[in-house]
């Protein structure tokens, strides 16, 4: 059954560009399809090679999240990083490019990172499987929020429990001469 | 609000009953449920073509949004594609008003999708999300779930910005 699986999805993805991760598979699937053609583990870029990128571009601001809960299936690491122009977060993401090329130097079928965005300098996303980076400029990161978003998402659980407390009936204060009229 | 999804885990088609009602016979015991597996009375959904309407579940401001033009397909829009739309209702105070021309990503589509395992995808509702020419989106938030047919597509974007992904 794996191997019709591979077979179909050699067919249907060619790996000529970008990260052609089939929906439908999951992880170890597709990393026993990549332990048969050994050049497709040299692609993905490991955190540390990231993070040197990064450090060298100059990038401002990176933070690493693991995102455990909602996009946990599709991903282990989130970065986000910050340029300071559009200009600055366009060669953000060729430095990551590059780095990807560089690194898989001797292979006749290059597989990249796919990129979204980049011909508009604002929100640049470089998807290489499981490390999803993320290159915004500083009005994107304010107007998106990524940070909260993905913060307020671990602590869900937290509001209920104000929510029941906030629904508690207090008793007004009687402070007027008359006696409090009971209801029967 | 429920907007659940079905994937039917093989793919049954719609040509079932007629001919082949040996081997169905055998599956359905009852009448009731041969009426409820019969093609002829499951509601055989379609594309998202022009006057479809939508709806917005990003926080742009529109509500309900009618396709003008899907921009791939000679049949209209499926799931994970890019559509021109109007917006015909909006928020008062949200980015995008009444009668804008947009751009928008289906997010989900009440017509299957077959994923590359074999099983098929769909939602309850018709439902968008508006973003610019450059695929950038308008809003902040996306919200319902969202399914991975995205992530082929180039929309790694909305994915993140969603809530829930299916």
């Amino acid at each position: 059954m794996w191997a019709a699986l591979r077979s179909r999805s050699s067919s249907l993805h060619p790996w000529k560009q970008g990260i052609a991760v089939p929906p439908g598979l999951n992880p170890t699937a597709f990393y026993s399809s990549s332990f048969t053609t050994a050049t497709t583990n040299k692609a993905f870029l490991s955190l540390q090679e990231i993070e040197k990128v990064l450090n060298d571009v100059r990038a401002d601001d990176v933070k690493v999240l693991s995102v455990p809960n909602v996009h946990a299936d599709w991903a282990d690491y989130v970065v986000l990083a910050t340029g300071r122009s559009t200009w600055h977060v366009k060669n953000i993401a060729q430095a990551l490019i590059h780095k990807a090329k560089q690194k898989q130097k001797g292979v006749d079928r290059k597989v990249l990172p796919s990129v979204e965005g980049q011909e508009e300098g604002k929100w640049i996303v470089i998807d290489s499987g499981k490390i999803i980076v993320h290159a915004l400029d500083e009005k994107a990161r304010e107007y998106y929020n990524l940070e909260g978003l993905w913060t307020t998402e671990t602590s869900q659980k937290e509001p209920n429990l104000e929510l029941e407390k906030a629904f508690v009936k207090i008793r007004p204060k009687n402070n007027s001469k008359k006696p409090v009229q009971k209801v029967a | 609000m429920a907007s659940g999804f079905a994937s039917k885990w093989s793919k049954v088609g719609r040509q079932l009953l007629g001919g082949v009602g040996n081997n169905f016979s055998g599956l359905l015991s009852t009448s009731h449920e041969i009426t409820c597996g019969n093609p002829l009375f499951q509601q055989q959904r379609t594309f998202i073509q022009m006057r479809t309407v939508l709806k917005v579940v990003d926080n742009s401001g529109a509500k309900k949004v009618m396709c003008i033009q899907a921009l791939k397909g000679k049949k209209g829009a499926r799931l994970g594609d890019t559509i021109v739309a109007s917006v015909k209702e909006a928020h008062p105070n949200g980015k995008v008003k009444k009668g804008k021309v947009v751009y928008g990503v289906v997010v989900r589509a009440a017509m299957q999708r077959g994923r590359c395992d074999g099983s098929e995808v769909k939602f309850d509702d018709n439902a968008v999300v508006l973003v610019d020419k450059q695929g950038q989106p308008i809003g902040t938030r996306v919200f319902g779930p969202v399914p991975h047919e995205l992530r082929k597509k180039k929309h790694v974007k909305i994915l993140t910005l969603a809530e829930h992904i299916a």
